[in-house]
């Protein structure tokens, strides 16, 4: 009994945490959602979602993050394998990790000044012949910076996955008859699937909403929710939209944490 | 067609500039037969398993697969299963799919598959487990799947290491009688690691003493424990009393001042020597009578016998296991009879031995 209210009293912090930050905001954003321009309550915002403006725009959204996510993973599980077999492995993690705890405002900067008219990239194609090239302000410059952005989170989860796999599970693969590529598809990649589903929900959310890249690095050629957001809020004052848009996008969240979540095996 | 199915020829082993693991081992594995390698803790068991396996090289020698030289051979390519110490199977699988791992890298047919692990998991009481995911089995269980999973594959030779160390004494009597009635019923080739000495005396056809690297001595659970080469084989081997003594001549040795009648001969006169004595070998009688006197030191009850200890007057222990019932600080005499007495020469080679053993043998029947 009295353990029970002890335990009630030391869950009202977090109870408190949890509804300024976590419900609160939530409950603004749905509240504003339903709020028009002239601040009558109104299912305006929400038409305009299903215009084809928005709608494509969402779809613009889905199919970056889908790329940035993809390429992220293709890039980061060899690189978290490679890493495992290292010899220093921490070590090598440790360097992967240390930019992904610099400012992103800054990492941008830096590649505006790199893929810039007269940045070392284009100084480099110069040399090699292909000559200077529009590198900044395209899907390819906006792609290569978020995945380099994302591969540290990317990478983390899986080599956690990778490092814990048992090794004698190799050697029992190897001796009951797999080669090498068969014990990485029936054991490896099976067990460290959890490690890849949270990689791919620390990348995909994010880069749903990614906005600053899509100014400075993609020029605003690629709109995405998560621009469209911030130019709502903080442009045209149209918080009723903005609200609404990230509706969506907090939908869009638990979804994809539903379809990536762990579920329990054999359940 | 010869018998041996595996054969090391001077095999080492060494990982980087560490002392080496395995040292000039040379054996022989028989056709279906259950071998037992026995040893302490770190003296190269785990590493003679991972040699045939084929998880690691030999740094020098060879090893040979029915007469075949298969250094090179990986060990996916191999006629070998192993069953690990940890079982290691498959978390992301059940029950049914980790035994029918090895058959469906074989691309065995569906209908074939089923009916092969249904008959595995019934040879090792599993029937009906076959949904079950592995964290739902408790350690008996999953040491059988690992079992099942190995003979699912028909191999010729099955590796197992030390899988009964983690189960109950119970469980483990269980699993003992089980594992040898399987290779009995299979009559595959098993090579077993413990480093359990009652273990490896009730299941195996051959034990292999290893230590450092070296195997000590080979040969049946009765060779072993009346016949151990040395010391380390007779403290490893049951419990032994070992004195230093002398080989006054043939058929005569002496130790603690005394001189005893024994049946070893062919050695050098006045050889310096170590005799062992087995517990249950020594008889108690009164002090008058017995050919050694003892002072009783302690006195355990350990439900078949009481476990002894007395000291003589030189200061040996001497440790008796009798049905007879002694009192402690009580002068009693022991009585053990010339075959008792076991003779060991210092660093003798297992060859020199058993050509020793062998001339008594012989001697023995000519005067018959
Ligand atoms: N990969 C390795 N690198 C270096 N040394 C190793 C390696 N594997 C094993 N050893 C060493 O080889 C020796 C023998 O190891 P092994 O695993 O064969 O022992 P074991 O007899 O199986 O012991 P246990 O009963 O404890 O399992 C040990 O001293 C161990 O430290
Ligand atoms: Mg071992």
């Amino acid at each position: 009994m009295n353990n029970k209210l002890s335990r009630n009293l030391y869950m009202i912090p977090y109870a408190i945490w949890i509804l300024l930050f976590v419900i609160a905001p939530i409950l603004l954003v749905v509240y504003y959602s339903f709020i028009d321009t002239q601040g009558n309550f109104s299912f305006v915002n929400y038409e305009k979602f299903f215009s084809s403006v928005y709608l494509k725009m969402t779809l613009s959204s889905f199919w970056y993050a889908f790329l940035i996510t993809l390429i992220s993973l293709i890039i980061a599980y060899p690189t978290a394998y490679l890493l495992t077999k290292t010899k220093h492995k921490q070590l090598w993690l440790l360097l992967i990790i240390v930019p992904s705890w610099i400012n992103l405002l800054l990492k941008a900067y830096a590649f505006i000044g790199i893929f810039g008219t007269y940045g070392v990239a284009n100084s480099f194609l110069e040399v090699v012949g292909i000559g200077t090239q529009q590198l900044l302000f395209t899907d390819f410059s906006f792609i290569f910076v978020s995945v380099y952005i994302f591969i540290p989170f990317m990478i983390l989860p899986i080599f956690n996955a990778l490092d814990n796999v048992n090794p004698t599970l190799l050697d029992a693969a190897n001796d009951l008859g797999a080669s090498k590529w068969t014990t990485f598809r029936r054991v490896i990649f099976p067990i460290t699937l959890d490690g890849v589903k949270s990689g791919i929900q620390i990348t995909f959310i994010p880069a749903l909403s990614l906005f600053m890249l899509t100014r400075l690095i993609a020029g605003n050629r690629v709109i995405t929710l998560g621009t469209a957001i911030e130019q709502h809020f903080l442009v045209t004052q149209d918080w009723g939209m903005g609200a609404t848009i990230a509706v969506f996008l907090i939908i869009a969240m638990f979804i994809i944490m539903f379809i990536t979540g762990h579920r329990k095996r054999g359940a | 067609m010869s018998n041996t199915i595996i054969q090391f020829k001077n095999v080492t082993k060494q990982y980087d500039s560490d002392p080496t693991v395995l040292n000039d081992v040379s054996f022989e594995i028989e056709k279906g037969k259950f071998y037992t390698l026995l040893g302490p803790s770190g003296c190269g068991k785990t590493t003679i398993l991972r040699l045939i396996a084929g998880f690691t090289e030999a740094t020098t020698g060879e090893i040979y697969f029915n007469d075949k030289r298969i250094n090179q051979v990986p060990a996916n390519k191999r006629q070998v299963n192993t069953v690990f110490q940890d079982y290691a199977l498959f978390p992301h699988l059940n029950v049914f799919e980790n035994v029918a791992f090895g058959l469906r890298i074989k691309k065995m047919k569906k209908t074939d598959i089923e009916a092969k692990v249904k008959e595995a998991l019934s040879f090792v009481n599993l029937s009906g487990y076959e949904a079950r995911e592995i964290k739902e089995m408790s350690g008996g269980q999953r040491q059988r799947v690992a079992i099942a999973r190995a003979i699912v594959n028909e191999p010729e030779v099955i590796l197992l290491d030390e899988p009964l160390s983690a189960l109950d004494l119970k469980l483990r009597y269980q699993m003992q009688y089980e594992l040898r009635d399987l290779q009995k019923r299979l009559g595959i080739t098993f090579i077993f690691v413990t480093h359990d000495q009652e273990e490896a005396l009730a299941m195996s056809d051959e034990i292999f003493v290893i230590n450092k690297g070296k195997i000590q001595q080979s040969g049946t659970p009765n060779d072993i424990y009346d016949e151990p080469i040395n010391r380390f084989v007779a403290d490893f081997i049951g419990e032994s009393n070992i004195v230093k003594g002398t080989m006054t001549r043939d058929y005569l040795v002496e130790f603690v001042g005394k001189r005893f009648e024994c049946v070893d001969m062919g050695m050098n006169t006045n050889e310096p020597v170590e005799i062992v004595i087995r517990p249950e070998d020594l008889e108690i009688t009164s002090f008058d009578e017995g050919m050694l006197q003892v002072n009783v030191h302690s006195q355990l009850f350990r439900g078949v016998h009481y476990e002894i200890t007395g000291i003589d007057q030189d200061g040996n222990e001497w440790l008796v296991h009798s049905t007879k019932k002694a009192n402690v600080g009580d002068n009693i005499g022991l009585k053990f009879a010339p075959e008792a007495i076991h003779v060991m020469r210092f660093n003798e080679t297992e060859e020199d031995f058993d050509k020793r053993l062998d001339s008594y043998t012989e001697g023995d029947a000519n005067e018959q």
